[in-house]
């Protein structure tokens, strides 16, 4: 942001901020889209969102974009795409870049000679990829999948965060992974000590968050739970922040994945003001959320879902040696998930009965009978 | 240490007369494995250069640190029973060995830094565990911090110990039992640990250590230690009778580098040996919602004013962070993240094949990152370039086996390191079963 300012311009020169490394992720799932066709056409989605990309390169000359398509049945590159790289500045084996990028362009190239350059690149191959992503979704594949591969889109976006990052710091010589991990905790208010953590000076590394156009309920993505979980933790441990812009559907991974990565979560009351709300509220990155009041969701939902009924619970059971969660002891005390038999500790136990009832009891119903101490000595037969 | 002086009798025997050589090369090489990591004493790195056609090494230095990345990453990922529950006592050797300046600023200092970078690991990767520091500190063990779940507890406990110095002479048998004291009312299901860093070359004990060693196997406590200085045979003998005959939980650090390894190997959960060990239960937990109040009220854990905080599902007492005890009802209270938190190390992510020449035309970059594949060499070199390389991948491709796509090694290390996911298994939904070739980045 601070690129944009005329006064910050001279200053700008001496720091050299890092650039920040924007991942969109969009969610392109044909059902979902279809619902939404009345007031937020796929096509328009797609337009804003180009836009909002855009601007964001237009913050810093350096910044970097990513966009990958998670669609109903598998996730998928939409930008950058190796195959077609030839346009976007990368050298073939020669080192040399090639100058006739605009040749296999399918948009009118007349048209568009005038756009700025990288914002041309990215909307033709974001347009092109799309459009071949959606002709090869058969319409078998599509029946009655509402879900989204998203653990699949996050990993893949992770792993070109990773190898961008790596790529920026042997480039600027500066924090090199491997090396930082020495520095790291010399201070106690350091937050990682990993490998692959952040480094303490945030301003010297590349700056990567992934933001998340959601639209499908990930209701039945119960297989991908611990992919999705494993991929917000490794953003916790990068500090990555997951930005969630919510247009429908339900989706509660994302509202945990916003939160324990700080990042930014809004569900859209309004769908036609997308282009609005990823202006005002999404692009800011994070040097500059440091000074702003940032659109959180205090609420978060946090209760576990258990593994037996599907039950949300917010007392439940777990197995000490899967981590099950079970919202009642599972029958004949056998975790379901890996079949060890557990001792439920005293959970469940009736209340000891006093055993003086019991003898009471007793004597009354045969009071003739043996094996009470206490009559022992009075009859005598 | 009278490991050394059989070793020099027996290099002496293999002068004399050689039919004796193999035996003695077998005994060597198991004692050379007992002492964990002395292996370096034989390794000439410089003999394994090669230069290459253009008369560098660089390619082959290249190759040296893929193997490397290859060689920290390849590891079991046999589905093992494990400890995930832990409880851990870090004992910090606080005598005056621990001022040596033999690691960078001071042992003492170093020793503090890689504590908290082990804290913070430790509850990284175990987030419903239970850790405690001690110190071994003029012949007594001080309590440094309690047995808690809470990190921030023990970094500023350790923080504190920076003012100090390290003084007088360490006693193994007191921090010993002072752990015990401390696991002692640890429940059945969890695993009981103690971690020593230990700088001294000698224990100045009260007692008798052995009797020690045989109620801490009584009480079922495993103890790994760190070594600074060198072998101790009592250290040997601890870590190996404390574990069931396996002496690898002894480490003896050979550069910082190291010493920083040898303590994040710990924090992974510890594979349960047996069924018996550890009694499995069904546990009581809470999973409370966050809450955020108009004006601030009490928390029941520190009896400090906040506005947010979590409610016990069971009292409504509020506790200001996760994972906790309910201060007033005993409820174990987390969130179900920290119950996911622990799943990768219960389903492991399959290691990752090294592709042949032979295979490795079906694609021409990274599938998660996109970076290009070297090209394939005409197919007589293939053999020469497959022998020149040990513990890698000779096209630098690496494949899963499950989805059958082709890596690059920092894809290989970042999936299997970090986010415990395989790109290419989870951008496929195995349920539309037709193998789509039309995939952006391998076509």
């Amino acid at each position: 942001m601070n690129s944009v300012d005329a006064s910050e311009h001279y200053e700008l020169g001496t720091t050299d901020l890092a650039p920040s490394l924007l991942t969109v992720i969009v969610d392109t799932n044909p059902h979902a889209w279809a619902a939404l066709e009345g007031s937020l056409p796929l096509s328009r989605a797609i337009a804003n969102i180009l836009v909002f990309i855009n601007a964001h390169l237009a913050c810093n000359y350096a910044n970097e974009v990513a966009v990958v398509a998670s669609h109903s049945h598998k996730a998928a590159w939409l930008y950058p795409v190796e195959q077609a790289s030839t346009e976007n500045g990368s050298a073939d084996h020669d080192g040399d870049v090639t100058m006739n990028g605009d040749s296999d362009g399918t948009a009118a190239t007349t048209t568009q000679t005038n756009k700025y350059r990288p914002f041309r690149i990215v909307e033709e191959q974001v347009n092109r990829n799309l459009q071949a992503l959606l002709q090869s979704t058969a319409a078998t594949e599509v029946r009655g999948n509402t879900s989204t591969m998203l653990a699949g889109a996050l990993t893949l976006a992770l792993s070109h965060i990773n190898r961008r990052t790596i790529a920026w710091a042997v480039e600027h010589g500066g924090a090199d992974l491997e090396d930082t991990a020495a520095e790291v905790g010399t201070g106690a208010a350091t937050t990682s000590g990993n490998r692959f953590s952040a480094t303490g000076s945030d301003d010297e590394r590349l700056q990567s968050r992934i933001l998340i156009i959601s639209v499908s309920g990930s209701s039945d993505s119960a297989h991908q739970y611990i992919p999705v979980m494993n991929s917000i933790f490794a953003c916790q441990r990068l500090h990555i922040p997951i930005d969630v812009c919510k247009l429908s559907g339900d989706a509660v991974f994302l509202q945990q994945a916003s939160d324990a990565t700080r990042g930014v979560y809004m569900a859209l009351a309004e769908p036609r003001g997308l282009l609005q709300y990823l202006m005002m509220a999404f692009l800011p990155d994070q040097r500059s959320r440091r000074h702003l009041v940032l659109p959180t969701r205090v609420d978060v939902d946090f209760r576990a879902a258990c593994f037996c009924h599907r039950r949300v619970v917010d007392v439940g059971f777990v197995c000490s040696i899967c981590l099950s969660i079970f919202c009642e002891p599972p029958p004949g005390n056998a975790c379901l998930t890996c079949g060890t038999q557990l001792d439920p500790g005293d959970y469940g136990a009736t209340p000891a009965l006093l055993p003086r009832k019991k003898k009471k009891k007793k004597r009354v119903n045969g009071a003739s009978a043996t094996g009470t101490p206490i009559s022992t000595p009075t009859p005598g037969p | 240490m009278a490991d050394s002086d059989e070793e020099y009798v027996g290099e002496v025997t293999e002068d004399e007369d050689d039919f004796q050589v193999t035996h003695n090369d077998r005994t060597r090489s198991k004692r050379r494995r007992q002492r964990g990591g002395a292996e370096w004493e034989l390794s000439r790195t410089w003999e394994t250069l090669v230069e290459g056609a253009d008369g560098t090494i660089s390619s082959t230095v290249d190759g040296l640190l893929e193997a490397g990345k290859r060689k920290r990453l390849l590891k079991d990922t046999t589905p093992l029973q494990r400890g995930i529950i832990r409880h851990l006592i870090l004992i910090l050797d606080l005598s005056q060995s621990m001022s040596e300046k033999d690691l960078r600023p001071t042992r003492y200092l170093l020793t503090l830094r890689y504590a908290q970078d082990f804290v913070r690991e430790f509850f990284e990767q175990n987030p419903i565990s239970q850790l405690g520091v001690l110190g071994l500190r003029d012949g007594l063990a001080v309590r440094v911090s309690d047995m808690s779940g809470n990190p921030t507890e023990h970094l500023t406990a350790i923080q504190a110990l920076r003012t100090q110095e390290p003084k007088g002479l360490p006693s193994l048998q007191n921090g010993l039992e002072m752990a015990r004291g401390a696991l002692f009312h640890t429940p059945s299901h969890g695993t009981r640990e103690v971690l020593v860093v230990f700088g001294s070359l000698l224990s100045s004990d009260p007692g008798d250590i052995h009797q020690t060693i045989s109620t801490l196997i009584g009480d079922r406590i495993r103890v790994g230690i760190v070594g600074l200085a060198a072998q101790v045979a009592i250290c040997r003998d601890l870590c190996s009778r404390t574990n069931g005959g396996d002496e690898t939980a002894y480490g003896v650090v050979l550069n910082e580098q190291h010493f920083r390894e040898l303590m994040m190997d710990v924090t992974t959960p510890p594979a349960t040996y047996s069924q018996r060990e550890s009694a499995s239960s069904l546990l009581m937990m809470g999973f409370p919602s966050r809450t955020v109040e108009s004006s601030p009220s009490l928390c029941a854990c520190h009896s400090k004013p906040s506005r947010g905080g979590y409610l016990c599902s069971r009292c409504g007492s509020k506790v200001c962070s996760l994972p906790a005890e309910c201060p007033s009802c005993g409820l174990t209270l987390i969130l179900s993240t920290h119950l996911a938190r622990s799943y990768h190390h219960l389903f492991p992510l399959i290691n990752w094949v090294e592709v042949p020449w032979r295979r490795a035309s079906r694609s021409s970059a990274c599938f998660a990152c996109g970076l290009p594949f070297p090209p394939l060499p005409p197919e007589d070199q293939w053999q020469t370039a497959e022998n020149q390389t040990k513990g890698m991948s000779a096209s630098s491709r690496y494949e899963c086996t499950a989805c059958q796509n082709h890596f690059c090694i920092d894809c290989d290390l970042f999936a299997h390191e970090v986010v415990h996911n395989c790109p290419g298994c989870q951008s496929k939904n195995t349920g539309a079963g037709v193998p789509n070739d039309g995939m952006d980045i391998t076509a």
